[in-house]
């Protein structure tokens, strides 16, 4: 197996290909293939030139985290979710999340994800409870794992700054299904920093690791 | 305003950042990455409470005596009892801060059976439940983060404590970015940093938690307890990456285990305890397994699609996405696997180790599970200790003292400067690994004095090289500076197991197989300059 990686050493400095050859199970992830291509041994590219070791993110190594959000041959994915039996061809490109600044190789700071939801106060205050029929809505929503793959492949998310993205209307949902005191609040920022700004490509349901039902967010809380 | 230093933002960490920010205190939560990162989010199966809606006979004192029981009398009776009493409220709290819980037709959140326990006491979130609880404390944090009063700090780590005479001042932090150690000065710290994975490679944890706080801080004299009491959760998964959780809830939900002979299944639990044999607290049942020498499997199929997958779904899931197994239709094959450390920081009942002003929450600390942890008792632990440390921070007097702190920054630069010019042949990682497969090998289920033994000798040769490794700096400077004290803590773990001439809970000696009475005490552990010293806590000085 080939492995094309987008490398970065740091922020500031140019990123380069690089490439590495290994012999990996077909029921390995990708997450795992990086973690054996970077300590089987010290690490050696295809031109047999030492290589510094990969810097990606992991945790949990099994999709409940979104530490190893990264792109994949083309498709932005968590790297323990993709099996090498489902590539084709002998080729992995991997490549980092690419609206997000990169910190070092596939390594990004998401944390603009964070800042817009502290920034609308996203948070309950005064609690009024739930209807139930929402239970299985909420539950879902409860598991967006801030990872960025929604944002990464929507057509309308840039860096952030305006547009917040698929993973803020989610939070909306679960706070004005329940807030007393946040709700008209939480609303009103849901209208200008997602409403107002997306086309519903609805790329983000397609790509969401937890599949959080984004659209059925969406549809509540535009009729509110 | 007094300022909190929590190290760590899991659910521990987010709780006791909560509770002091709703007392009006000022708080920086520091971790090198987000809250959705944390260890906590693998918590599957419940949270224990004796809710209003309890099963008929269930009580508090159902819940303290199980607790007792499963940790094999020697956790405190009196820090139980708080835990145990307070689960409620805690329910209640949680449901207010937005945790979506299972509930029944009636409304009233649903509870589930967990090993060990006499009624049905778990409550729970579908398969998600530490999800479910990230999930709301990071958005009830997020509101304290709009004003101020929680200050979050991303890419740090932890380096050591700034200790003088017996009291905390704050933490030594590493700033991946700036690539430089940093002082931060602090009324009270609180060390929030999960359980010692690493020292066993991959767990059915996470990868970030290590244990390098705990044994760092033993070097700077705070006491560590009870290291000998590790967890083989029982039913665990082979995936090519890692060993993956199955969740006891699916033994809750009547899950079977068994074992194949001459083409039948023998239901070997079962056999042995009944008809709840398979709800045996977790350490039994792993002993029991491994006892087997066969391949064990867990069989839910009985339960059909439907229920299964409104019950179980994300196991199901994991089964299929990680194995191609079907659990509507196929058993899974399980094995047991480190799941949780029952030891960690020594911490009396106000969670304050021995250090004045420095406190430790969460899997880190020790102190409500004794020798053996019952499933659904951990989520709660971590909220209630947040909660208690936060108390107690509130009613410590402030600390004012002005302090230089310049020369420990000095010290920690010129340490970092000679480890990164090391030109070992010794790289990080294979020592690492070398000690997975020493703790592995030498401190599994079964263990006796020669294997502990051994272990020993192997981990101080690892500690004898530790200062000489090859410095990696295309690693986080992190992963390099952590290797002496994650050996330091490991050759501790092993001390603490040897010194227990007898097999209590998820300590099991072959060679010593009987409790003993002499040993129905906590095991404390100190460090001195380089020597160890191990002492049973006959006198209650920790927990009463």
């Amino acid at each position: 197996m080939r492995i094309k990686i987008l490398r970065q050493m740091s922020p500031v400095t140019e990123p380069y290909w690089q490439e590495f050859e290994g012999d990996f199970a077909k029921d390995q992830s990708v997450a795992g293939m990086l973690d054996e291509l970077n300590y089987k041994d010290d690490l050696f590219d295809v031109n047999g030139d030492p290589a510094p070791r990969i810097q990606w993110e992991c945790s949990c190594l099994q999709g409940m985290c979104g530490a190893c959000a990264m792109v994949i041959n083309g498709r932005p994915a968590l790297a323990c979710e993709v099996f090498l039996r489902d590539i084709k061809g002998d080729t992995v490109v991997i490549e980092p999340l690419k609206k997000f600044a990169t910190i070092s190789d596939l390594v990004v700071d998401r944390g603009i994800i964070h800042q817009n939801l502290k920034k609308a106060n996203v948070y309950i205050g005064e609690y009024e409870g739930a209807d139930p029929k929402e239970y299985d809505h909420m539950y879902a929503a409860g598991k967006c794992l801030k990872c960025g793959l929604c944002l990464e492949v929507c057509p309308n998310y840039s860096d952030g700054s305006s547009f917040y993205g698929a993973a803020f209307a989610n939070d909306c949902f679960l706070i004005a299904s329940r807030s007393k005191s946040r709700k008209k609040a939480i609303t009103k920022s849901y209208q200008k920093n997602f409403e107002q700004g997306c086309s519903k490509a609805l790329s983000c349901v397609d790509v969401c690791p937890m599949k959080i039902p984004t659209l059925a967010s969406i549809a509540k809380m535009n009729r509110r | 305003m007094k300022h909190v230093l929590v190290i760590g933002s899991g659910i521990a960490g987010l709780s006791c950042a909560i509770n002091c920010a709703q007392k009006g205190m000022q708080v920086t939560m520091v971790s090198p990455f987000p809250s959705e990162r944390a260890q906590s989010v693998l918590a599957a199966g419940g949270i224990n409470a004796v809710t209003a809606s309890c099963e008929v006979g269930d009580s508090v004192d159902s819940h303290i005596d199980d607790t007792l029981k499963g940790g094999c009398d020697i956790a405190g009776k009196e820090a139980v009892r708080g835990l145990c009493e307070s689960a409620p409220d805690i329910i209640d709290w949680l449901k207010k801060n937005g945790t979506v819980f299972t509930t029944d037709a009636d409304g009233n959140v649903s509870k589930r059976a967990f090993g060990g326990q006499s009624y049905r006491r778990s409550c729970f979130c579908g398969a998600s439940t530490g999800k479910q609880i990230v999930t709301a404390l990071v958005m009830e944090a997020r509101g304290f983060e709009g004003t101020g009063r929680i200050k979050r700090r991303l890419w740090a780590d932890f380096y050591s404590a700034l200790i003088k005479d017996g009291e905390c001042f704050g933490a030594v932090l590493y700033n991946e970015a700036t690539r430089k150690p940093e002082a931060i000065t602090a009324d009270c710290v609180v060390i929030a940093t999960g359980g010692q994975n690493a020292l066993f490679g991959k767990t059915t944890g996470s990868t970030q938690c290590d244990g390098y706080v705990a044994g760092k801080l033993l070097t700077q004299g705070v006491e560590l307890k009870n290291l000998e009491f590790i967890q083989y959760h029982p039913t665990t998964i082979e995936t090519a990456q890692k060993r993956m959780l199955i969740s006891e809830a699916v033994r809750g939900e009547g899950g079977r285990l068994y074992i194949e002979e001459n083409g039948r299944r023998v239901y070997f639990m079962e056999d042995k305890y009944g008809e709840r044999g398979n709800l045996m607290p977790r350490d039994i049942v792993s002993r029991c397994i491994e006892e087997t020498g066969k391949q064990v499997y867990l069989d839910i199929t009985f339960l059909g699609k439907e229920k299964i997958l409104q019950k179980l779904p994300e196991v199901y899931e994991l089964c299929k996405k990680y194995r191609g197994i079907d659990i509507t239709k196929e058993s899974i094959p399980v094995t047991p696997s480190v799941h949780f450390f029952m030891g960690g920081i020594a911490v009396k009942n106000n969670h304050e180790t021995n250090i004045k002003n420095l406190y430790a929450i969460g899997e880190c600390a020790s102190i409500y599970h004794g020798a053996n942890r019952l499933g659904g008792n951990s989520l709660l632990a971590a909220i209630y200790g947040g909660k208690v440390a936060a108390n107690s921070i509130e009613q410590a007097e402030s600390n004012d003292t002005p302090n230089d702190w310049s020369k420990e920054l000095k010290e920690a630069e010129e340490k970092l400067r000679s480890l990164k010019g090391s030109k070992s042949p010794y790289p990080v990682k294979y020592i690492r690994d070398m000690l997975a497969e020493t703790m592995q090998e030498d401190l599994g289920i079964v263990r006796d004095a020669d294997k502990l033994q051994k272990g020993i000798d192997d981990v101080s040769f690892y500690l004898s090289v530790a200062d000489k490794i090859r410095f990696d700096s295309s690693e986080m400077a992190y992963f390099g500076y952590s290797l002496k004290d994650i050996l330091t803590l490991a050759k501790a773990t092993l001390l603490c197991a040897l010194s227990r001439k007898e097999s209590r809970g998820a300590h099991y000696r072959s060679d010593c197989p009987a409790a003993s009475d002499a040993y129905k005490a906590a095991t404390i552990i100190r460090y001195d300059n380089g020597e160890f010293t191990t002492y049973l806590d006959t006198e209650d000085k920790y927990e009463n």
